[in-house]
C-alpha cells in the first residue's frame, strides 16, 4: 500500500517531488506546482492587470506547461491578463515543422491566438539553409541572434511588449555554471534575473518558471496530459552548455536542492559583478549564444577554442614589459583624474539596414546575414512577398543585385 | 663551444639541455623551478617586502595551514626558499614569521594514519618557520562558542554530552549530519574556523592557503552548487575575509602538473607529502559529496582544458565583494545572512547542510 499524500493526507501519493522528495497525490502535486509559480509571479510583481502577454511557444514541454499554468492561474487568481502564443519557425525540417503542429493544437486547446514568425520570411534564410552554408559548427549563434530579433518582431506585430519564455530552474542553473566556465561576467549578472529588460530591446522578457524543476515540468505535463512535442533540436549543442548540463544532472542526484541552490548562488553572484562590467559585452565575443535546448552532447569546439585563447594570453603576458608612467605630481592630480577615460558604455541606436535597436551601426543579425549572403549560392530564393518589413525588403533588393 | 652541442637548449638560460615544457617553453630544471616559483614570489611580495598596509619594521606574523598535501607542501618549500634568500641579504626587508598549523590528519579521518614522520621532516626542511600541531577536536578550545553554534545548527539531531571527551563530542556532532555533501561542507567550515582562531591567537595579519589551481576551481564551482555564491570571493580570491584576516592563495596561477614537477626536484619533500588517493571508480555519483564531484569534474576537464578551469577562479576573483548588501554574519561559517534566510542566524548555504534539511 502506497503512503498517503503528505499534503492532503487522504489520497494515495503517486509522485515523489524531484525538488524535495515529498510524496504527493496527483491533485496536490498539480496544485502545489501551480501555487509555486503563482508565488513567483506575485512576489516579483511580474504582471500588471490588463497587460497583454505573448507566450514564446515552441511546442516543447516547458512552453506548453507555461501556457497551461498561466491560463489556469489567470483564471484562478484573476490576473486580468490577455494571453497569446508566439512561435518562431526557424525552418528546421523534421523538428520545427512537427512541433509547430503541436503549437497550433495548443492554440485551439487553450483558445489563445497564435502568431508564427519565420526565419525564412524575416531573413530570407531558414536554419536548414544556414546549416547547409556554415555547417553544424557555430550555427547556434545564428539561431540565437535570429531568434532574439524574431521574438521582438513577432511581439511588435502583435502590439505586445512583454514576452514570457519557458526557461526553467535547470536552464537558469546551467546558465550560471556555463557563464562561470566561460568567465562571462556580464551574462552572469543578467542570467538569473527573472525579467530581462535591456536597452537592446523594446520588449520585456521574463521567465515565470525560473524556480520550476525540469523534472517537475515533465511530471506536470504528464499528469495534466498536456499535448507537447518532445524531440530536441537536431543541430549541434554548445560545449559549455553541454558540460554544464551534465554537471548539473550529477549534482541533482547528489543533492536535489542543488538546482535551486545554484540559482540562488547565481543571484548572489550577480550582485557582486562590478557595475562597470555589468552592461558590457562579453570578453571574446561569443555572439548570441545558443537556445538552451541541447541535451548534453558535447562537441568541445568552444571549450577548445577558449583554451587556446587563454593559453595565448598567458604566453603574451609572459612577454610583457612593464611600463611605468612617470609619477604624477600632486598639483596635477585632480585634473588628471578628470581626464581619465571613462568606461565605455553602450549607446543604443538603430541598425542602419533594418532599423532594429543596436549598439553598432549594423545589428548583429544583419552582419550575420551579410556574411551569409556574400556566399549565397546561385539558387532560387523564395521570399514571402507579403512581408513588408524594411529589413526583408532591403535584403530582397540586395539579393536581386547580387543574383542579377 | 658548449652551446653548440646542446640538442634542445633551455629557452631561458641557453646553457643547459631543456628537460621540461612549461607553458610551451622548453626549460632546464633550474629555470623551470625559477619560472614556477616566480608566480608565487609575486603573489607574496606584499608580505615579504612589507608593502602597504603592512608595517615596514617590527614583526609581521602570517599563518599557514599545512595539510601534508602536494600543493601546500610545495608552497611551503617555495616560501622558505624565497625567505631564505631574502634574509641572507644584509639590509633587506625583515620578511615575516610564518606559523605553520597542522591539523593532525588522523583526527580528521580516523582511517588515515598519524603522520609523525611528516611532522619531523617538515620541521627539519623548513627551519625558518614555526610549527604547531593540533587535533581537529581542539576546535572546542580554540573556538569556545562553537559548541553552542553546533547545537543550534544540528537541532534535535545532536545532543551534547559534556561527560565525553572532546574527540567523542566532535565525532557525535559530525555523525549527526547524514549526507556526504553536508558532512564535507561542515568539516571544511570547522577546519576554517580552527585555522582562523589559531591565526588570531598568534596575532597573524593573514592566512596563506596552499590550495592548488584545481582545488580553487573545484571550490568555486562547489560553493556555487551548495548555494554559497555570496562567499565565493573570500573562499578563493586574495583579500579580506569576514574574520578580519587577509586570505591569500599564492598558488592560484600554477597548474597542478607544475607543482608535481617541482616536487620531483626535491626528493626530501616526499617524506612530508601524503599522496592523494586516486578517486575510486566504484563510487556511485549520488554517494559522492559535491566537493568530491567538483574535484573530479575539474580534474577530468582540466586534462583537456586546464586554462578554462584556471579561468573559473580568475572570474571569481573579478567579483567585487564590497558590492554585497551589508548584512549579518552566519554564526557557523561567517558568510552573509540575508533577511530572506529566516531568523536562524545561519546563511543559506549552512541551512542547506543542516541535518533536518539533508
Amino acid at each position: 500500500m502506497a503512503p498517503p499524500c503528505a499534503h492532503c493526507h487522504s489520497a494515495r501519493a503517486v509522485i515523489i517531488r524531484p525538488k524535495n522528495r515529498h510524496r504527493l497525490c496527483r491533485e496536490c502535486f498539480l496544485r502545489v506546482f501551480e501555487t509555486e509559480v503563482h508565488e513567483t509571479i506575485t512576489s516579483t510583481h511580474l504582471f500588471q492587470r490588463g497587460e497583454r502577454i505573448a507566450i514564446g511557444a515552441s511546442g516543447g514541454k516547458d512552453s506548453t506547461v507555461l501556457a497551461a499554468v498561466l491560463k489556469t492561474l489567470n483564471e484562478r487568481y484573476d490576473y486580468g491578463l490577455s494571453l497569446c502564443l508566439l512561435s518562431i519557425d526557424e525552418g528546421i525540417r523534421g523538428y520545427r515543422d512537427d512541433s509547430l503542429e503541436t503549437v497550433k493544437r495548443n492554440a485551439q486547446q487553450y483558445a489563445m491566438p497564435l502568431e508564427i514568425v519565420g526565419y525564412g520570411e524575416l531573413y530570407g534564410w531558414t536554419m536548414d539553409q544556414v546549416v547547409a552554408q556554415v555547417g553544424k559548427k557555430g550555427n547556434c549563434t545564428y539561431c540565437g541572434v535570429f531568434r532574439r530579433q524574431a521574438l521582438d518582431r513577432g511581439a511588435a506585430r502583435l502590439g505586445i511588449s512583454h514576452v514570457v519564455t519557458g526557461h526553467n530552474a535547470d536552464d537558469v542553473a546551467e546558465t550560471v555554471m556555463m557563464n562561470l566556465l566561460r568567465g562571462d561576467l556580464p551574462r552572469l549578472s543578467r542570467g538569473t534575473s527573472i525579467v530581462t529588460d535591456s536597452a537592446a530591446s523594446e520588449v520585456k522578457r521574463s521567465k515565470p518558471l525560473k524556480y520550476a524543476y525540469e523534472k517537475e515540468i515533465v511530471l506536470y505535463a504528464h499528469h495534466r496530459r498536456l499535448d507537447y512535442f518532445s524531440t530536441e533540436c537536431i543541430y549541434s549543442p554548445e560545449a559549455f552548455r553541454g558540460s554544464a548540463r551534465s554537471l548539473i544532472k550529477d549534482l541533482e542526484k547528489i543533492r536535489p536542492s542543488s538546482i535551486l541552490d545554484i540559482v540562488r548562488s547565481g543571484e548572489d553572484l550577480a550582485e557582486l559583478v562590478p557595475a562597470e562590467v555589468k552592461g558590457s559585452a562579453p570578453v571574446g565575443g561569443g555572439g548570441g549564444g545558443g537556445c538552451g535546448s541541447q541535451n548534453g552532447r558535447t562537441s568541445g569546439g568552444e571549450m577548445a577554442e577558449m583554451e587556446r585563447r587563454l593559453a595565448g594570453d598567458e604566453a603574451a603576458a609572459g612577454q610583457e614589459t612593464e611600463i611605468r608612467l612617470p609619477v604624477k605630481t600632486p598639483a596635477r592630480k585632480n585634473k588628471q583624474a578628470k581626464d581619465q577615460p571613462k568606461v565605455k558604455t553602450q549607446t543604443m541606436g538603430k541598425c542602419e539596414r533594418c532599423g532594429y535597436i543596436s549598439s553598432q551601426k549594423v545589428c548583429k543579425a544583419c552582419s550575420l546575414l551579410e556574411g551569409l549572403n556574400k556566399n549565397r549560392p546561385r539558387m532560387a530564393i523564395d521570399v514571402d512577398m507579403e512581408d513588408e518589413e524594411s529589413s526583408t525588403t532591403l535584403m530582397r533588393q540586395m539579393e536581386r543585385v547580387e543574383l542579377g | 663551444m658548449p652551446q653548440k652541442e646542446l640538442v634542445d637548449p633551455c629557452s631561458d638560460c641557453r646553457e643547459f639541455e631543456s628537460i621540461l615544457t612549461q607553458r610551451n617553453r622548453r626549460l632546464c630544471q633550474d629555470c623551470y623551478r625559477r619560472a614556477v616559483s616566480l608566480k608565487v614570489l609575486r603573489r607574496t611580495e606584499n608580505y615579504r617586502l612589507r608593502k602597504y598596509p603592512f608595517p615596514k619594521t617590527g614583526p609581521l606574523d602570517l599563518a599557514f595551514p599545512l595539510s601534508y598535501g602536494l600543493s601546500s607542501t610545495v608552497l611551503l618549500h617555495m616560501l622558505h626558499d624565497q625567505l631564505d634568500v631574502q634574509l641572507a641579504k644584509p639590509r633587506g626587508p625583515p620578511g615575516y614569521n610564518l606559523h605553520v598549523l597542522i591539523i593532525e590528519p588522523s583526527t580528521i579521518c580516523p582511517s588515515s594514519p598519524s603522520h609523525e614522520e611528516g611532522f619531523e621532516a617538515a620541521q627539519k626542511c623548513f627551519p625558518l618557520f614555526s610549527f604547531t600541531r593540533v587535533s581537529f577536536h581542539d576546535i572546542f578550545d580554540f573556538v569556545p562558542d562553537i559548541l553552542e553554534t553546533m547545537s543550534q545548527f544540528a537541532g534535535s539531531s545532536f545532543v551534547d554530552n559534556p561527560s565525553l571527551s572532546n574527540q567523542e563530542r566532535l565525532a557525535a556532532f559530525r555523525a549527526s549530519i547524514s549526507t556526504a555533501t553536508s558532512r564535507a561542507d561542515v568539516d571544511y567550515i570547522l577546519m576554517n574556523r580552527l585555522v582562523v582562531a589559531f591565526a588570531k591567537k598568534m596575532d597573524c595579519r593573514a592566512v596563506l592557503w596552499g590550495d592548488s589551481d584545481s582545488k580553487l576551481a573545484a571550490k568555486t564551482l562547489a560553493n556555487v552548487a551548495k548555494g554559497r555564491g555570496s562567499s565565493v570571493t573570500w573562499q578563493v580570491s586574495d583579500g579580506m575575509s569576514p574574520f578580519g584576516l587577509e586570505f591569500s592563495f599564492p598558488l592560484r596561477d600554477l597548474f597542478t602538473t607544475e607543482l608535481q614537477n617541482y616536487a620531483t626536484f626535491f626528493p626530501e619533500l616526499s617524506k612530508i607529502i601524503i599522496r592523494d588517493e586516486p578517486p575510486s571508480e566504484n563510487t556511485l555519483t549520488k554517494n559522492l559529496s559535491i566537493d568530491e564531484l567538483m574535484m573530479r569534474y575539474v580534474q577530468t576537464q582540466g586534462e583537456k582544458y586546464p586554462g578554462v578551469m584556471l579561468n573559473v577562479t580568475r572570474t571569481a576573483a573579478k567579483l567585487d565583494p564590497s558590492q554585497a548588501p551589508m548584512t549579518a554574519q552566519c554564526s557557523l561559517c561567517g558568510s552573509a545572512v540575508l533577511e530572506s534566510d529566516g531568523e536562524s542566524g545561519f546563511c543559506y548555504g549552512c541551512i542547506r547542510s543542516r541535518p533536518e534539511s539533508s
